[in-house]
């Protein structure tokens, strides 16, 4: 028990020791060598970080490492399976991001603050994995806000770009309605002191009321980061204009500690609840999946698109949660428990290919300066190797076999289909109607990604700027390789991931434990649901189908080829302008959804002023402006901007004035304080 | 509105009926001829043969006739005759006019794109001896100075059976399988 308690300790306190290095690193050094001492300092906190996150999960110390440090801070740590669940996701996170951003970063080199960069980026990795191991409120909310607020200063990095400010700004605004809401729902829990511990919480007995007040709040302050429909307006802002490694971050694990919040308050402080909060959770989730992926269709700018997908995958781990909720409070362990694992395993495999695919698009932009994708295409000749993991990126987040996200939205779907057990009519109408929601978001999906793969990487370049792209430096390809095989292999080892999940979840809220087993097919099997999968046995059968094909086509098929050029209706020659764009691609959709998009077109044509046969010039502009948005936030911000007004007048540049205020405060201070209790 | 332009296109083909009509008295050889170039592409091809129509240049009064090909009267689909919208799909290029200076070059991409064995009709005078623009500024010559030529259809313009009868003579052009 002392060795493991060393253990811990020796690795928490590299993970300190090497963030705290890194941004003290960055704030000495200059040029190439700090950029490196940055990384290195990111990419061994993130090792060591990931370590105990797999010490923790492997040696099954949980729940009872308790690590007290500093003892009188007020400050509480302890891992547990959850805990060390999300350290994991934060080191595989943060060791590729900190490899990639040293090459990334080098073209920041003289432009914009590398120190900032590097020592925010240092404490956003600490705050994060700091925040999982929280056990007391006071530890909980106050790493909370040192990420948000260090994710605020990464986003501001390009401080001169057009809209960076505006995006940052809805970011603090949006994280910080939700950490109001937070510090509520701990205070509640806590009865009113912020170092009770999480154990004390759990044994509290709190009347329903104050239960329902705490899940309402907390489901909204960490759905506010998490980026749930409709508080998700900020990832498509702050996404886009951060450095990529960072959206890598921000997409992969900043808004996870939505997840994981949600996780640690419903289902191990308060050990889960009535039906109807499993509902609520299940239908926030569904809804930000489809709509997620719907605004995602629309996007032309790459990086806006990822976010866009954040929000929709988002969903995916939230349908999981609420199903899990339902299950559990209908006595259905067994069930509920596949929900979490579905939901804790698609919150793993989305940091794996999502960082992918943000670091994928920050070597498109670096290499290109642009975002949009109609000025991209033909990337895959200049840039192969990133094309290669883009490519695997978007094929797991488009749920293929064999690949990691097929595996963890095949639980959901389980999870989801298990429903049927549930003998109620409310179940019976909600779960079909989820599974279907989900069903068009995967496709949808696939539509999607078939859209950013193909017109940023193939046929005819779009611009000089993507005819001028070259490789992204070796680091950078690094950390796109490791997420690559990542993602790979959490889809070929699916039934290794899962009863290692379980056993992390295993105790939380009474959830049973189960067995971990092994065969050579490795089957994915959960009892009391319809379905059973071998992710090794489905890649097996694509690989000998592959095969096959392959071998037929040698064997039987004509050899005489011709290569000819690509037909384009016998014009002279091809250009760029030829290609089917991303708007044209997206355009059926578009029209089939037009009830939820709400696109406005605009179509100017100008005439020659002697005859309106002859037109001199067309201009379409059509643009969506999510219009629930607008009604939801319009009305939110004017009464902010009136009582902005309404303060403002107490500051009124008058000395005396502020004087009073002074002797007021004082008085009414010295009167509170004296008050006979 | 898509319910109701359905009930409208209901209603008008009620309303019409039939509307293929029996070929004319003396006609037997056409019909004779048809089926015979339906056998033959169903032992040489396996399935229909696909047609890639190409103007290079023509007054049209060929593509009447070609387009008579698929009229109520001669229905060429029953007999395996199909026309593709791209020369990918194509097994036969049917080629009408003097070729201008414009359609030069994308009548031979449509030969290059054309996948092999391929075989190339050419229809009415003008593709063979560019009929009245012959000399014209605006021309590059008969089809056959641009791709070659399997078949040569004569007529001002050809009739459909013509055509037909041009299509088989191509057909035994086509390597055995």
């Amino acid at each position: 028990m002392t060795s493991d308690l060393a253990i811990a300790h020796l690795l928490l306190g590299l993970t300190v020791f090497a963030y705290v290095g890194g941004a003290l690193a960055a704030l000495s050094v200059r040029g190439a060598a700090g950029r490196a001492l940055t990384a290195i300092g990111a990419v061994a906190g993130s090792l060591a970080t990931l370590a105990l996150g797999l010490w923790s999960l492997g040696a099954g110390v949980t729940p009872t490492l308790a690590l007290p440090v500093l003892p009188f801070s007020g400050l509480a740590l302890r891992v547990d399976g959850l805990s060390a669940f999300f350290l994991v996701v934060v080191g595989v996170a943060g060791v590729a991001v900190g490899a990639y951003g040293f090459g990334y970063s080098a073209h920041y080199e003289g432009r914009y603050s590398l120190r900032l960069l590097g020592v925010t980026l240092n404490l956003l990795l600490l705050s994060l994995a700091i925040q999982v191991t929280a056990d007391n409120a006071l530890t909980f909310l106050m790493t909370w806000e040192m990420m948000s607020v260090a994710a605020y200063v990464l986003v501001l990095t390009e401080h001169d770009q057009g809209g960076t400010v505006r995006a940052a700004n809805w970011y603090l605004g949006v994280t910080h309605a939700g950490f109001a809401a937070l510090v509520a729902a701990f205070l509640l829990l806590s009865a009113g002191d912020p170092t009770t511990s999480f154990e004390a919480m759990r044994a509290a007995s709190l009347s329903p009321g104050a239960r329902d007040a705490v899940f309402a709040l907390a489901l909204l302050g960490f759905s506010a980061k998490a980026g749930i429909v409709p508080l998700h307006v900020w990832l498509p802002m702050a996404h886009p204009v951060a450095p990529s490694h960072v959206s890598a971050l921000m997409s992969g694990v900043v808004i996870k500690m939505g997840v994981y919040g949600l996780l640690r308050v419903t289902l191990d402080l308060l050990g889960g609840g009535p039906a109807w909060w499993g509902g609520v959770v299940l239908g926030a989730g569904a809804i930000s999946a489809l709509l997620g992926v719907l605004y995602a269709l629309m996007e032309h700018d790459l990086k806006r698109l990822l976010a866009y997908h954040s929000v929709e995958n988002v969903g995916i781990i939230f349908i999981g949660i609420g199903a899990g909720l339902m299950s559990q409070s209908y006595g259905l362990p067994g069930l509920a428990l596949l929900g979490f694992v579905a939901a804790l395993y698609h919150t793993l495999n989305h940091a794996c290919f999502k960082g992918l695919l943000f670091l994928g698009a920050g070597s498109v932009l670096q290499a290109t300066h642009t975002r949009n994708m109609e000025e991209l295409g033909g990337l895959i000749k200049r840039m192969p190797r990133t094309a290669l993991f883009f490519l695997v990126g978007s094929a797991a987040i488009s749920a293929l076999p064999p690949l990691n996200g097929f595996a963890s939205e095949w639980l959901v779907f389980q999870a989801l289909l298990g429903g049927a057990a549930i003998p109620r009519p409310e179940v019976a109408l909600v779960m079909p109607i989820a599974v279907a929601m989900l069903a068009l978001t995967s496709g949808l999906a696939v539509a999607c990604f078939v859209k950013a793969f193909g017109i940023t990487f193939l046929a005819l370049p779009r611009s000089t700027a993507a005819e001028n792209a070259r490789e992204a430096p070796p680091s950078m390809q690094v950390g796109m390789l490791m997420l690559a095989i990542l993602c790979i292999a959490l889809g070929l080892g699916a039934s290794l991931v899962v009863p290692a999940l379980g056993g992390a979840l295993a105790g939380l809220g009474g959830l049973p434990a189960v067995p971990i087993g092994f065969s050579l097919e490795m089957p994915l099997r959960v009892s009391g649901t319809v379905g059973e999968m071998s992710p090794v046995l489905v890649a097996a059968g694509l690989l000998l189908l592959g095969g096959i094909t392959w071998i037929a086509l040698r064997l039987l098929a004509d050899r005489r080829l011709r290569v000819g050029e690509t037909w384009g209706c016998g014009r002279f020659g091809q250009t760029p302008r030829m290609e089917y764009t991303a708007t044209a691609f997206a355009e059926p959709l578009r029209r089939v959804f037009a009830e939820v998009y709400r696109p406005t077109q605009d179509l100017s044509i100008d005439f020659h002023p002697a005859s309106r046969y002859f037109v001199e010039s067309i201009e379409y502009r059509s643009a969506i402006h999510p219009w629930f948005e607008q009604a939801l936030y319009t009305p939110v911000l004017r009464l902010l901007r009136g009582a902005a007004h309404r303060v403002r007048r107490l500051q009124a540049g008058s000395l005396h004035l502020y004087l009073t205020y002074m002797t007021i405060v004082l008085v009414v201070l010295l009167i509170v304080a004296r008050w006979p209790r | 509105m898509r319910a109701g332009t359905n009930a409208l296109l209901f209603a008008k083909i009620l309303k019409l009926g039939l509307a293929t009509e029996p070929l004319g008295p003396g006609d037997e050889g056409l019909l004779h001829l048809a089926r015979s170039v339906e056998e033959r592409t169903l032992r040489l091809l396996g399935r229909a043969v696909a047609i890639r129509e190409v103007d290079a240049g023509s007054c049209n009064g060929c593509e009447i006739e070609i387009t008579g090909l698929t009229s109520p009267v001669y229905d060429a689909a029953r007999f395996g005759i199909h026309f593709v919208a791209s020369p990918r799909h194509a097994d036969l290029l049917l080629v009408t006019g003097p070729v201008t200076r414009n359609m030069e070059i994308p009548l031979r991409k449509t030969y290059e794109a054309t996948p092999d064995p391929k075989l190339v009709v050419a229809v009415g005078d003008c593709a063979r001896t560019c009929g009245v623009f012959q000399s014209s500024y605006a021309i590059v010559g008969s089809v056959d100075a641009v791709v070659p030529v399997d078949v040569f259809v004569a007529g001002c313009p050809p009739e459909p059976a013509d055509i037909l009868r041009g299509i088989l003579a191509a057909l035994d052009r086509l390597p055995k399988r």
